[in-house]
């Protein structure tokens, strides 16, 4: 599994480090992180905030790690040729990682076009940020980045709007298409919480999608053969944004996302969006 | 002379990663047979060496810890590797006291199992030789 943490200066990423840390020590997976400034050309000096941020992301990172066994630790030197400027390589001493790929990287440019670059170009599986709470979700002092990213990554998204722990993970389904990705990624996602599971079928007014329940009862029995104890309901879909608003206290909002998936229909402006901003909890789209 | 083939053996109770892994691995030259089932595995090793073994660890009769314990007791040489979509801390400390060459959690692409089975088979050649 390869995890692509992104963070910016505020405290809302530091609890997003937390969460990617923890997944990292139970999954022992590939890890970048990432921060991003906005605009500036390829000399542009780094913003000292973010500079300083990322070193104490780094070394949080590296020392959740206690005693000895830490797959990152940085203990691999060699020597690899440097692009100095166009046309000329330094050769450097390089400390890597041990067992499993450790990077911090800096990007320039946009914000959320940089998240998703990142993801696309590393071929990450889960990328985790942080946002503010309530309906403007901020990153980087910007409006909608966590949604834009949410909604356009190729890989599922987590995104942690505060430290607390999750008891409940409400997996919503509103289509047949379930990714198997998106089953290992609620595994691993149960597993480090020790949370329950709670699969809501969402249907339409008008009644019951067969396809839509058919899966609901698969998606439950997959579950049920892995000793994973889950419940299941139905809810309507015109409920579904009082049932975030109402049920969303120490849970994690997990909406599973497809080109088949009903909700665009009855939500068409930026879906997604709408029910990150709405959940106070924090939510993760799979894919 | 072309190069003798290294064989894998892949052991997952879900047949989509079975699926998904085999030819992916056939493609870079390995020779792959896959299990569903521990026991039939367990069967075929003790039947023909595996250079490498790719497991699940959570599966129902005997499960992928044991599995692999039991293949290193026959063949201490075979390199391990273990993925496991329920992963925990001491499940990858375990699997490592138990002499596995890496541990990987699911969700994973086809290339990072790729890389991974590469450098346990490089591991291999450049012992033989």
């Amino acid at each position: 599994m390869r995890i692509l943490f992104a963070g910016d200066e505020h405290p809302y990423s530091a609890y997003a480090l937390k969460e990617a840390a923890k997944l990292a020590m139970n999954t022992w997976a590939e890890m970048t992180l990432l921060g991003i400034q906005p605009g500036g050309g390829a000399n542009a000096p780094v913003n000292p905030a973010l500079n300083l941020a990322l070193t104490r992301y780094r070394e949080s990172f590296l020392e959740a790690w206690e005693g000895e066994g830490s797959p990152y630790a940085l203990t691999n030197w060699q020597y690899d040729w440097v692009p100095l400027k166009e046309g000329v390589l330094e050769e450097r001493l390089i400390c890597r990682s041990s067992k499993k790929d450790f990077k911090v990287r800096l990007r320039l440019g946009n914000v959320a076009g940089g998240i998703l670059a990142e993801a696309r170009e590393e071929g990450c599986d889960l990328i985790v940020l942080g946002c503010s709470r309530g309906g403007a979700c901020q990153w980087a002092g910007t409006p909608g980045v966590p949604q834009k990213v949410a909604a356009d990554a190729d890989c599922s998204v987590l995104l942690v709007k505060e430290e607390q722990p999750i008891t409940r993970i409400l997996a919503c389904l509103d289509q047949t298409h379930v990714s198997q990705s998106s089953l290992e990624i609620l595994n691993q996602m149960v597993t480090l919480h020790g949370a329950q599971l709670e699969v809501i079928g969402l249907i339409p007014e008008a009644g019951l999608k067969k396809e839509v329940y058919t899966r609901l009862i698969e998606v439950g029995d997959y579950y049920q053969e892995r000793n994973i104890k889950v419940t299941t309901r139905i809810t309507e879909i015109a409920d579904f944004e009082s049932l975030i608003a109402r049920e969303t206290q120490q849970d994690l909002l997990a909406l599973w996302m497809g080109k088949k998936s009903l909700l665009p229909r009855f939500f068409p402006r930026d879906w997604v969006g709408r029910f990150v901003a709405k959940s106070q909890t924090s939510v993760m789209v799979m894919r | 002379m072309a190069e003798n083939k290294l064989r894998i053996l892949i052991l997952d109770d879900e047949p989509i990663v079975c699926k998904r892994l085999k030819p992916s691995l056939e493609k870079l030259g390995f020779e792959v047979d896959t299990f569903t089932r521990s026991f039939e595995a367990m069967q075929a090793v003790e039947k023909a060496r595996y250079d490498i073994i790719v497991t699940d660890l959570k599966m129902e009769g005997m499960d992928g810890m044991r599995f692999l314990q039991e293949a290193k007791k026959l063949y201490p040489e075979t390199e391990v590797i273990v993925i496991t979509g329920f992963a925990t801390m001491e499940t990858a400390k375990e699997s490592f006291k138990k002499g596995v060459f890496d541990f990987i959690a699911k969700p994973f692409n086809l290339n990072e199992i790729q890389k991974v089975v590469q450098r346990a088979a490089e591991k291999i050649r450049s012992a033989a030789q």
